[in-house]
């Protein structure tokens, strides 16, 4: 059914020229620009990893001797562990928590309302991150903050604690930011997924008698499965990665105890100026992100298989 | 429907076009509080030549409002206004900057992008002056301040303006050069709360036992309820490493300077204030003999001591709020600098009486190595300015920049004593260290206290950051009992080991000539005790 | 089943007011000073309770007398209506002076914001587009080629990022902002509009071109106007990615003139404006408004896009 002047277009060499040089120029400026500003940085991190250096003065070949430095730092290590406890908390809460608040407010009967308890649940994204982990910080952790005051106004002062500075609580208060964790896109994304169940099913199981919680567990998780491995995979690869959230919060304290692995870069490069070991600490992080990446490709086939069974 | 849609469309453009209207930046930026921090980069009067970007700081940025309360700061404000008249070819910017974030620094630097005059503690500095990032002060400070009256002090020579001349001078960089002017001085005193005081039964400390009696005596007052309400004392996790390690470092370390003090005689005019201090390369050569590590009995008495104070302080070092711990009376003492006076005067609902005291001496029954002489100097330099390298944009040349003259000149104009009291003195909160203008009277104690003999190290300020961040961490976990005084040790030998390293790389020690001084000090050593093996060797 | 349904309301209030009482905390505090604060912690503020007296006044007794205090909290005596005129001045003293702060913050927020995102969607439609719909040599080397970015971490090139934009003089600039920010965005615009436009039928475009469609008329006409959903999607999740983004505005755009609202935050809070809380707790509040403006609108497409299938991947 392909018109034939169309089929003649394609078919002049000449003009399948033209027509590949021209998508080309079209994609050129996202090229250059990943080029530019991905691909050479890790070209440059790799690079530099076998350097020692500081911004400002000279750099010096040093060989495999950042890698070396890795068996002699008593703080990187503990820090993968503090990783991994962090990394695998986010993950429970938030492919759970978020789902149950979606499931809550898709079962509302008014549209009306479900907008608004929508809108109510966005309030914490709209708040920048960096204010949220500040106002923890500053105003529910304090030693004389939200929570301590409050245990105290229930009587019980002796439950107090210093939640960020005490060696033992520290790292779980951390994880503990952002209590419920239902706050923000996670919320929006199951709850999509949700209203993206096609009626028939829902009908189908309204038959069979299959309501409350086991229709939740037997037709909603296995239909918003993709959107779960969105957000597992969005939180691992946030929580390998990100630091931020520990800068602002601890700065990676008590002594290091909630030192995670990006923040020892971080510290090496722009606090100690140890820039190419901060590098070396990028490409391990590179090298377990790349492995996870590998795991999660296989592991998504898998998935995409068992669904295409069913 | 219809209806519906029409309102959302209305009510967008009416946000857009009220939010296009307040974020518009105005053509006139009034004198609003505050405005100065964020001062728009719009175009300078017609006729400037020179425009001077200055971070005061802390604690004089006009518009700011100390310890949020009272009226915001404005003297600086009128300084520079008085400049620019006398001057129309110069502008002054006044910017903020972040306090202590080293990102900030070190990115501002490298792109040239600093303001001319910073605020930075002088030891940060240090770490970075081969990289010419900032301006020797040598030259100004050797030069007359054309500011003062022929015949004042400071009409020949700078420096003779200076009322602390010594702490000014233990400002110099291990090149021995100085990269800034001392604007002010800071000093800590322990903050006590006379009605706790009185109601507990207790007084200002004798000495360092007596203070730890007080303590207890604080910390199990019962009331009427049957509760502890009081926390004898205070304390961060800075104090902690800075003032505290310091203090009980030279109490300990004090009476065996004759014995380790290699550079003793070197220099005499530094020598004149900064008696017994241990430079960097000292520090690295003493570590090497086995000074500062697990066999020296007296750098594990500084830790111990340091635990047992500790205990009579706030549960948490990190994440204090001491002020408002101390202004509710829930802490009885507050180790603080003397800022924090101001603060107490203005506070209306205080509704109690205070007074403040210098930590006591060490004496014998606090520890065999101790010999009772008077706690040391710890404070110094409040706010320190330093002229950073885009002072010299125009020719790059120190010498011949016609642009560093005229920041140098504002600095000049800035430390007139009839400016500079409209600046230190419109609040309560540092001491003046110009000759010719008065201490406030509430800091009076302070300005006794700076009259003391200086410090003896500096251990968070003399090697790289990453020995004072793994030291004043390392201390904090040791404090809060999050690892033992064996694995505290163990942390701080390794750093220091690595942190001499490091710094033997970039500047190598004489290592001769400490060595041949050690060795004449040997006699000396040999009446002594308890020290480690090798010294005796 | 009634009872059910209030049940759930339950449920859900409860969770609401665990998520918000932090940001009820916030806001009530902005309006406090620090001798308020401090001396009572859980407290309203006092100027509120000064309000409502002195504004209930105005009404009854207009010449009541207050004994109160102004926003630089000197004593004043005054009547009714004075001090209804001097409790508000408290009440907004935070707010006025934090927004003198952090307008200048707000409006490079935005700006980076509009100019990523538009370059973000515009690149990302055109590479997918293209990639989705021709073939040519090597399309599918460059798909590969820009879809195995998104396994680089960002704190890889944290470092040398940032050493190359400074090399290139790009440091304390918009730029140095906007350009990184759309090399990275583009990645996953092009994922999300790619899978998106391989699921269009054929027909569709089948038909255009019979009508004479050209390649430019194909993707005006049928493509953009199809993927607004999808579109509200990638805006969504790039704005909130953009103005979130602390920590390279932050190292690489250190002259006040270029902070972007989260540096902007952080910088704020570890500076001598943190002393006074309640500006920083105004100021939170202040830089939350932009969002929830874009949310109130963006809410309905973007769910619209995830349910058509931008995630389905």
């Amino acid at each position: 059914m392909k018109p034939t002047d169309s089929t003649d277009i394609y078919r002049d060499r000449h003009y399948r020229l033209w027509f590949t040089l021209g998508c080309y120029g079209l994609l050129a400026a996202t090229v250059i620009l990943l080029t530019v500003f991905i691909y050479l940085p890790v070209a440059w991190a790799f690079t530099k990893s076998l350097y020692q250096f500081e911004i400002g003065g000279d750099s010096q070949f040093v060989g495999l001797g950042n890698y070396r430095e890795f068996f002699n730092d008593p703080t990187l290590w503990p820090s993968f562990g503090h990783m991994l406890f962090l990394t695998s908390f986010a993950v429970c809460v938030r492919l759970s928590m978020p789902l149950i608040v979606a499931k809550l407010i898709h079962s509302v009967r008014h549209e009306k309302w479900r907008y608004f308890y929508r809108i109510l649940f966005l309030v914490p994204i709209v708040v920048p991150g960096v204010a949220v982990q500040l106002i923890w910080q500053g105003l529910i952790y304090a030693d004389k903050g939200l929570l301590n005051e409050a245990l105290m106004a229930l009587g019980r002062g002796n439950w107090t604690h210093g939640w960020l500075s005490n060696p033992s609580t520290a790292l779980i208060s951390c994880a503990f930011v952002g209590f419920p964790w239902i706050g923000g896109f996670e919320v929006l994304i199951y709850y999509a997924g949700l209203s993206g169940i096609p009626d028939s099913v829902n009908e189908a199981a309204l038959l069979e008698g299959c309501v409350g919680i086991r229709k939740f567990f037997k037709i909603d998780i296995p239909m918003v499965l993709s959107q779960l491995k969105l957000i597992l995979m969005l939180t691992i690869i946030g929580g390998v990665q990100g630091f931020e959230g520990m800068l602002i919060l601890t700065k990676g304290g008590p002594g290091f105890e909630t030192t995670v692995p990006g923040l020892w870069m971080y510290y090496n490069a722009f606090s100690f100026q140890r820039m190419g070991y901060a590098c070396a600490i990028g490409v391990l992080l590179f090298v377990l992100i790349f492995g996870l990446t590998v795991l999660n490709f296989k592991y998504f086939k898998s998935s995409e298989e068992i669904q295409a069974i069913q | 429907m219809n209806a519906r849609k029409i309102f959302k469309f209305v009510s967008l453009i009416v946000i857009l076009a009220v939010g296009t209207w307040l974020l518009w930046p105005p053509s006139d930026e009034g004198e609003t509080a505050g405005a100065a921090a964020a001062e728009a980069p719009g175009g300078p009067r017609a006729g400037v030549k020179y425009t001077i970007r200055f971070s005061p700081g802390n604690s004089y940025l006009p518009g700011m409002t100390p310890d949020g309360i009272g009226s915001p700061l404005k003297g600086l404000a009128d300084v520079v206004a008085d400049y620019e008249k006398l001057h129309p070819d110069t502008h002054i910017e006044l910017v903020t900057a972040p306090v202590g974030v080293r990102e900030y620094l070190v990115t501002q630097l490298i792109s040239g992008m600093a303001p001319e005059i910073i605020n930075v503690n002088v030891e940060d500095v240090w770490q970075d002056i081969q990289k010419n990032w900032y301006v020797k002060f040598n030259k100004l400070l050797d030069s007359p301040n054309p500011y003062v009256k022929p015949g004042e002090p400071g009409s020949v020579r700078w420096w003779d303006q200076i009322k602390y001349p010594g702490i000014s001078r233990g400002t110099a960089a291990p090149d021995r050069n100085y990269y800034c002017i001392c604007y002010d001085m800071v000093e800590t005193g322990i903050y006590y709360n006379k009605n706790i005081f009185r109601k507990v039964g207790v007084e200002e400390p004798k000495d360092f036992e007596d203070f730890m009696r007080i303590c207890q005596k604080i910390k199990d007052y019962t009331n009427e309820k049957g509760e502890h309400p009081y926390t004898p004392i205070l304390l961060g996790q800075w104090t902690m490493a800075d003032w505290c390690l310091d203090l009980f470092f030279d109490q300990f370390y004090a009476q065996i300077t004759p014995g380790i003090d290699l550079s003793a005689g070197q220099d005499p005019e530094r020598e004149l204030y900064l008696k017994h201090y241990l430079d960097w390369d000292e520090i690295s050569f003493l570590r090497k003999k086995g000074f500062f590590g697990k066999k020296d009995p007296r750098w594990r008495e500084v830790f111990k001591v340091m635990y047992r104070f500790r205990q009579m302080a706030n549960r948490n070092l990190t994440t204090i709020d001491p002020i408002r711990e101390f202004v509710t009376q829930s802490g009885a003492m507050y180790w603080a600098a003397s800022p924090f006076t101001y603060h107490l005067m203005v506070d209306k609902k205080l509704g109690f009486d205070w007074g403040i005291f210098y930590m006591p001496a060490f004496t014998q029954a606090t520890s065999k190595y101790a010999d009772g002489h008077p706690m040391c100097v710890i404070g110094g330099p409040g706010t320190q300015y330093e002229i950073t390298n885009s002072a010299i944009s125009d020719t790059g040349n120190p010498e011949t920049s016609e642009r560093l003259k005229r920041v140098g000149d504002f600095l000049y104009f800035l430390m007139a004593p009839q400016n500079y009291i409209k600046v230190v003195n419109e609040t309560p909160r540092y001491l003046t260290n110009i000759i010719g203008v008065p201490v406030q009277p509430p800091l009076q104690p302070f300005d006794d206290f700076l009259k003391r003999d200086y410090s003896s190290s500096k251990w968070m300020f003399t090697f790289d950051l990453k020995f004072s961040e793994t030291l004043l961490r390392m201390l904090d976990l040791y404090l809060n009992d999050g690892i033992t005084l064996d694995e505290f040790i163990w942390w701080i030998e390794t750093s220091l080991e690595q942190a001499c390293q490091n710094i033997e790389l970039r500047k190598p020690p004489d290592w001769a000539e400490l060595q041949r001084s050690w060795d004449s000090k040997a006699p000396a050593r040999a009446k002594m005790k308890d020290l480690p093996d090798e010294a005796y060797r | 089943m009634k009872k059910k349904h209030w049940y759930i309301h339950l449920v859900i209030i409860f969770f609401s007011t665990l998520t918000l009482t932090p940001f009820a905390f916030v806001i009530n505090n902005s309006m406090r000073n620090n001798t308020e604060f401090y001396h009572k912690f859980f407290g309203l503020p006092e100027a509120l309770g000064v309000l409502i007296n002195a504004g209930a006044a105005t009404f009854t007794n207009p010449a009541a007398i207050f004994e109160t205090v102004d926003e630089n909290d000197e004593p004043i005596v005054v009547e009714a209506r004075e001090a209804v005129h001097y409790a508000w001045m408290r009440l907004t003293k935070s707010y006025r002076q934090s927004w003198t702060l952090i307008r200048p913050y707000m409006l490079n927020s935005i700006l980076v914001c509009l100019v990523t995102a538009t370059g973000v969607l515009l690149l990302g439609s055109i590479s997918a587009y293209i990639l989705s719909r021709y073939r040519f040599f090597g399309s599918k080397a460059i798909f590969f080629f820009i879809i195995s970015t998104m396994m680089f971490p960002g704190v890889l090139t944290l470092v040398p990022a940032y050493l190359l934009v400074k090399s290139l003089h790009l440091l304390n600039s918009y730029w140095v902002l906007v350009l990184p920010y759309v090399a990275g965005g583009q990645v996953f615009a092009i994922f999300v509009f790619k899978s998106f436009f391989d699921g269009l039928p054929e027909d569709l475009f089948e038909s255009a071109r019979i009508d004479g469609a050209g390649h430019m008329q194909l993707y005006w006409n049928i493509v953009l106007p199809l993927s607004k959903p999808v579109m509200s999607v990638v805006l969504v999740m790039n704005v909130i990615g953009t103005w979130n983004n602390f920590l390279w505005p932050f190292i690489t755009n250190t002259d006040a003139k270029y902070h972007v609202i989260a540096s902007g935050l952080y910088v704020l809070a570890t500076s001598v404006h943190a002393q006074n809380m309640s500006t920083l707790f105004a100021a939170y509040m202040i830089a939350s408004i932009p969002l929830l403006i874009m949310f109130t609108y963006a809410t309905k497409p973007f769910i619209q896009g995830v349910t058509s299938g931008a995630f389905k991947a």
